[in-house]
């Protein structure tokens, strides 16, 4: 999960990483308010959004006035940010800087440890510091031994640890003119693995990425997850795209190559959701209920590979407590091979026939990107 | 010949009183592997499928010295502890199944095996299939008789679901497979695809080898430095999915998650620099197939 700004900047300060005195401004709050209760007069405010590069995309504006202030609030509420929704605008003073640094920690895949990335050249345009301004410094987790001579980057190795971070970055770690250093921006990427260990993270608000907030569809998809059996099979995977298809894939590879297949069919997906890791009938039933909601859905392609250990009939169980409530008239192409598959095919069959579905059903013999163009001449004709 | 396992694979398998645990115990025994005993704290004393299970690693390494090999079941949150275990006592290979493991527990786990010198499969790998000969793991499903027959090509998937269809393709042509090997899904990779083509350059039966590879990581980049070295020779075929990713703002996570979307090292970045040092590019995964011959 990535954390807005504020949330980033919430974490810092818990580790000892001073911030800047900022407040935050949802939509419909007052603006007078929260702007007099900073007490300073020259602010920054700048759009929450999830991806990086406000600064060139118009998401950072300054201001000396409350009127500034007011306009410049309403009117990032009004703007998308490189796509992205903006959910929060973030009133902050305004620094007097003489240098701008780039700290970050992540993990990287070389060695397998994380490794702390410092340049004094930070700031807006990070990407193109020569390699030769970059310091890198790997950690050995084991035994961290973490660089002493770069500002905060205790602070923020005990953030990156003891928070479960995938990525901890501050970008300008700003030194001001009387020699302190304050993080002016923070991006942090939670690993949702690790959610267990973090009960607090349950705080956070519903986030996505696709420039728009999470669809009612991608929430309810999400709780299916959660809980005490979280781990046992994955089947809350669901990002609602703009075509006309509903997928139901397998196997986080399979699914990713079955994408690029269907897009190749000349078929556009109305979303992205596969089950893996053998989950039981009800989860993959509540998963299958979200995917078909979807208004406007001209085809229904449930493709998978030959399952290693995900059963068939188990999971396909799920899918017909769906079809048997929605009755699809809509073409339907499955394909999928595994543990039980025979057992779950005639299951799949007799729900057909008493539900009447116009469905092509495969195994093994058949490839899968080949159902895909079956699916798109069952549409056509 | 064959990499990572063989006949002389004997097997511990952690967790073997869940449901998944007895499952790939009995997945192993079911294809010949050699599989000795069985560990989960507590359970002491029981027996899966005829086999003892035993509370500690320790206590089942004093009853089966022989031990070589361990294939782990456990839910996520005792994971780097079954993995810990399994170092201390100096098993020589072990293969995480266990999906969902945090990314500070795995990257403790991959450091304090590689200070013993230590072979991690995973984590979220099914395993691997010698056909004909042992497979590690639940790969290949009760189908495996079917989908696997001893060839010589190598095969290396990120993703399991694709080490079986691969696998079945190769079969289908009639080419078989020398070993199929599951690397797992996950950011970090306790065993990479470098790792194996030295093992299969070495290896007499693998004639080529395939990999379905996935955007993000910079594990393609040590083929190409492999393949530059001379430590790898013979012929290489690769696909990489997620081409319809790169519609997706940067950092956002589907499929595994090792599939992040990294700037610079999507899908066209990693093709670009293995077709420069020689290797079959396939624009789908059904290509690899023909690319290999």
């Amino acid at each position: 999960m990535n954390l807005y700004e504020f949330e980033g900047k919430q974490l810092f300060i818990t580790h000892g990483i001073v911030t800047p005195c900022s407040v935050v401004v949802r939509r419909g709050d007052d603006v007078t308010t929260a702007y007099a209760s900073l007490g300073v007069v020259d602010v920054v405010v700048k759009a929450q959004v999830l991806s990086g590069k406000r600064g060139k995309n118009n998401g950072i504006r300054f201001c000396a006035t409350l009127e500034e202030v007011q306009s410049a609030v309403d009117d990032l509420f009004s703007l998308q940010i490189r796509d992205q929704y903006v959910a929060a605008v973030l009133i902050e003073e305004k620094l007097q800087i003489a240098r701008e640094h780039y700290l970050s920690i992540t993990y990287n895949t070389t060695t397998k440890q994380p490794m702390v990335v410092y340049s004094t050249k930070g700031g807006m345009d990070i990407e193109e510091v020569e390699e030769n301004e970059i310091r890198k410094t790997n950690i050995e987790i084991l035994n961290p031994s973490v660089p002493v001579d770069i500002p905060y980057v205790q602070e923020l190795w005990k953030c990156f640890f003891s928070e479960d971070a995938r990525v901890v970055e501050i970008n300008p770690l700003i030194q001001t003119a009387d020699g302190r250093f304050i993080a002016a921006d923070a991006k942090v990427a939670l690993d949702d693995d690790a959610f267990y260990r973090h009960p607090q993270w349950e705080q956070y608000e519903p986030r996505t990425m696709l420039g728009r907030l999470p669809t009612e569809r991608e929430i309810e998809a999400k709780k299916i997850d959660e809980g005490e059996a979280y781990y046992r099979g994955t089947a809350g995977k669901y990002i609602e795209l703009d075509g006309d298809i509903a997928m139901i894939l397998n196997g986080g590879g399979a699914s990713i190559a079955n994408m690029d297949a269907l897009i190749q069919a000349g078929l556009s997906p109305a979303n992205y959701t596969e089950y893996s890791g053998n989950p039981p009938r009800e989860k993959v039933y509540q998963l299958a209920k979200v995917v078909l909601s979807k208004p406007g859905i001209k085809g229904l392609w449930m493709c998978g590979n030959v399952a290693n250990f995900t059963n068939v009939k188990e999971t396909f169980l799920g899918i017909i407590d769906a079809l048997d409530e929605i009755k699809p008239t809509y073409p339907i192409v499955v394909r999928r091979d595994g543990p039980e598959s025979a057992e779950g095919f005639a299951l799949l069959e007799e729900c057909a026939q008493r539900n009447h579905l116009n469905i092509k059903m495969f195994k093994k013999d058949v490839g899968m990107s080949e159902t895909a163009g079956v699916l798109a001449q069952m549409i056509q004709s | 010949m064959s990499i990572l396992i063989s006949q002389n694979t004997k097997v511990l398998v952690q967790g073997m009183t869940g449901k998944e645990g007895a499952k790939g115990a009995k997945a192993m025994s079911d294809y010949g592997t050699s599989v000795l005993c069985g560990v989960t704290p507590g359970k002491g004393g029981q027996e899966v499928d005829g086999k003892p299970v035993y509370n500690s690693v320790g206590e089942a390494m004093t009853v089966f010295p022989d031990i070589n090999t361990s294939v782990i079941y456990v839910p996520p949150f005792a994971a780097k502890a079954a993995i810990l275990e399994a170092i201390e006592n100096n098993i020589s290979l072990i293969n995480v199944f266990v999906e969902r493991i945090p990314i500070a527990d795995t990257a403790y786990c991959l450091a304090a095996a590689k200070e013993k010198g230590i072979r991690i499969l995973g984590p979220s790998s099914l395993g691997c299939v010698v056909p004909g000969v042992a497979r590690l793991g639940v790969m290949g499903g009760p189908q495996v008789q079917e989908i696997f027959t001893p060839g010589s090509i190598g095969v290396i998937s990120r993703s399991g679901g694709m080490s079986n269809e691969l696998s079945w393709q190769l079969t289908k042509q009639g080419l078989g497979q020398s070993t199929t090997v599951h690397v797992g899904g996950d950011l970090l990779m306790g065993t990479t695809y470098a790792d194996l083509l030295r093992l299969f350059e070495a290896d007499e039966q693998t004639k080529a080898v395939m990999i379905y590879g996935e955007h993000g990581g910079s594990y393609e980049f040590e083929i190409v430095d492999l393949i530059q070295n001379k430590e790898y020779t013979k012929p290489l075929a690769i696909y990489i999915g997620g081409k319809f990713v790169s519609a997706f703002p940067e950092g956002m996570n589907i499929g595994h998650a090792g599939a992040i979307v990294e700037r610079g090292k999507g899908a066209a970045e990693k093709e670009a620099a293995l077709h420069s040092v020689g290797v079959r590019i396939a624009q789908r995964y059904e290509d690899l197939v023909t690319l290999v011959q």
